[in-house]
């Protein structure tokens, strides 16, 4: 080979190396970023990253876009491995360009993406980028577009994954949106579809980029980020363990880890973090940690939807994911946010063969008007067609209240559930004791002469009756009745008992979820 | 076909004009439209009756709360220490109902010192006792309710600076 081409080569490649140059990367680390190929090297294992595509430039000639050089049309994409497995992924540069998307650009991403969903790798996407290239116009566009239509094919094929680590405004949006889990890095990312001067202009609202679309709003209030980091580092370790409980793709089982807990491990103090008074409140948390793998809990939308808690864990080395309700926020009571974030949580699951195991404490639906009138009805559908459509092995436990239609839908039997297990305090019915008396018993305490005495008498008798895992269990609806410390070892024998299951389900293009 | 009468001014002088609405080839009628016109020779589509205007539904405004730092540790994600001041520190902060309930017991006063977690007051609802905290650290300026009280659902119950 002649040394002239290789010198070529070289400085072809130092060219897109160096990105925007010293002074633009210098400015990245000042607003505490790191940039594109710094991240992925913290993403991947240590120098397997490999980039393609590193010589795609523009070729747009308009508004002095002839002269202007992008160097890796301002996006790094390629492949690596994460804890040996691999993995597809893009950072957007902001150094070039801002980051800003144009057709070559979408053109760098769309290839990553293809590759990703034809070997069934996971896709990770490092979003950094002001926006559209106006310059380019409709091609710009149309790139957005095609990595929509590819984040939607690749929908339960392969698991997408999206990190927010800088602005991510209008159009760009609807890429995280459709994938299946946002990170968002406080203080650096905003998302928005429309910004905080357009929203001036036109609802006269005044609200800062940070308020109207920073990591906390949309970890706390919207919902559309799952997971919430302090910096960079952060954001790229937590993508790592979240990789570390999924499958590489659809066909793939969740990669099983070498056991570094004991599989037979009591919890002699589990039962009483529930208190026996079912007007106290716990956190649902100290049920999950002490009973998982080594407490490791991987929680996701830890911020938003408190009263529905659901994230990965491992039992017996194996992934599971885990919807709980939570007692300590609204009483555990099922409303519109909670039914969003558990169905949509339920579905990523059985779509990657993560079985589910659903612990229940839940009075019923919020009631009010903001619920009704907000559509809790088509909202909590969700949550029933999720757990219905689910076919990868389910596993109930119902901690204490398992009341009415919020008992249904935390995966009751009816709903398809292989194996149901019951505290001894756990409360089927209906509803609750007291509630119930007032209907069924209205009549006879108009009629009687102490209808406080007659009250007491049919509670207690509703209680006796009802207020007990026995009735459910008698009707086959409960499967077992456990010792709340056995929780460990009895949790890991029905899941290693429905590892095998297969379900077939009607043949049809898709359901109609009630979105 | 029914007449309607209108007033149109033209250069500040004002005309009283009768308009009849004739029979004609009529607009096409909109999928789902109520407000289509029915074309005339026709019977009137059947698109039921209207539902009449909800009511104005108060929405409880969703105020952006700092992400408090995380009790339990989080295990093996190479987790930076967390050193960022959370948004919105600084400014006081109001603690509103996330349900209505009852009362059942207020556990601060002006000017306590709290942190993140400490449980300001027990709001019975969905027959639970449930522990309202304080969202983060800082002095209580204002209690507004007592034992006692039924709230609903947004009210302010404790303001901490």
């Amino acid at each position: 080979m002649a040394r002239d081409k290789l010198a070529e080569l070289t400085r072809r490649r130092e060219e897109v190396l160096a990105g925007g140059g010293p002074d633009r990367v210098e400015k990245q680390h000042a607003k505490g970023k790191l940039t594109a190929r710094e991240r992925l090297d913290i993403l991947f294992d240590p120098g397997t990253f490999t980039e393609i595509q590193a010589f795609v430039s523009h070729r747009c000639r308009d508004f002095g876009m002839r002269a202007e050089r992008a160097p890796g049309e301002g996006v790094v994409t390629g492949y690596g491995y994460v804890d040996g497995r691999l993995v597809y992924a893009f950072a957007q540069d902001f150094t070039v360009m801002g980051g800003a998307l144009g057709e070559m650009h979408a053109a760098k991403i769309c290839r990553v993406m293809d590759l990703a969903r034809e070997v069934g790798a996971p896709f990770v996407g490092l979003n950094d980028s002001g926006g559209a290239r106006i310059q380019e116009g409709v091609d710009a566009l149309n790139g957005y577009g095609s990595i929509f239509y590819r984040n939607t094919l690749s929908s339960g094929v392969i698991p997408q994954i999206s990190a927010i680590m800088g602005p991510c405004a209008g159009g760009a949006v609807y890429s995280p949106g459709l994938t299946d889990f946002v990170f968002m890095v406080a203080g650096t990312s905003q998302m928005f579809i429309t910004g905080p001067q357009v929203i001036k202009s036109v609802t006269g609202e005044e609200v800062s980029m940070e308020d109207l679309g920073g990591a906390a709003t949309h970890n706390r209030v919207s919902g559309v980020a799952h997971f919430y980091a302090v910096n960079d580092q952060e954001c790229l370790g937590m993508i790592r363990r979240l990789l570390s409980y999924l499958p590489s793709n659809n066909l793939e089982d969740p990669p099983a880890v070498a056991l570094a807990d004991d599989s037979g491990r009591t919890h002699p103090g589990l039962g009483a973090v529930v208190p026996d008074d079912p007007g106290k409140p716990y956190d649902v948390r100290d049920i999950i940690l002490p009973v998982v793998d080594a407490g490791d809990f991987f929680e996701s939308q830890a911020w938003w939807a408190e009263n529905m808690v659901t994230g990965f864990a491992r039992l017996g080395g194996r992934t599971i994911g885990i919807i709980a309700n939570q007692v300590k926020v609204l009483a555990g009571s099922i409303d519109i946010n909670a039914s969003d974030k558990a169905a949509r949580f339920i579905r990523f699951c059985d779509a990657f063969n993560i079985p589910l195991l659903t612990l229940v404490d839940t009075p019923g639906y919020l009631p009010g008007t903001a619920q009704e009138y907000g559509g809790i009805i088509r909202h909590g559908a969700k949550l029933l067609y999720a757990y219905s459509e689910a076919t990868v092995p389910k596993v109930q436990l119902i901690l204490r209240k398992a009341y009415g239609g919020s008992y249904l839908a935390m995966c009751a039997r009816s709903l398809g559930a292989d194996m149901v297990l019951a505290w001894p305090g756990a409360e089927i019915a209906v509803m609750g004791a007291a509630g119930a008396v007032e209907i069924i018993f209205r009549d006879e305490m108009k009629r009687s002469d102490d209808p406080k005495k007659v009250r007491q008498e049919r509670i207690a008798e509703y209680e006796e009756q009802f207020s007990n895992p026995y009735r459910a269990a008698a009707r086959g609806l409960v499967d077992s009745v456990i010792d709340p410390a056995e929780t460990r070892p009895e949790l890991i024998k029905a899941f290693a008992a429905l590892s095998q299951k297969r379900e077939t389900r009607p043949a049809k293009k898709h359901g109609n979820f009630p979105v | 076909m029914s007449t309607r009468k209108f007033r149109v001014t033209v250069d500040g002088e004002a005309f009283e004009v009768e308009v009849e609405e004739l029979a004609g080839p009529g607009l096409p009628v909109g999928h789902g439209r109520t407000d289509a016109p029915t074309p005339a020779g026709r019977p009137e589509m059947a698109l039921g009756t209207p539902p009449p205007a909800g009511p104005v539904v108060p929405v409880p405004r969703a105020a952006v709360r700092p992400i408090p730092v995380v009790d339990a540790p989080r295990k093996g994600d190479g987790a930076a220490p967390r050193t960022h001041t959370p948004p919105g520190a600084g400014v006081g902060e109001r603690v509103e109902a996330p349900l209505p309930g009852t009362v059942l017991s207020v556990n601060v006063k002006p000017g306590d010192t709290v942190k993140a977690g400490d449980v300001l007051l027990v709001l019975e609802a969905m027959k639970m006792q449930n522990e309202i905290v304080a969202p983060r650290a800082g002095t209580v300026r204002d209690v507004g309710v007592a034992k006692g009280d039924t709230v609903a659902l947004g009210d302010v119950l404790v303001t901490i600076e």
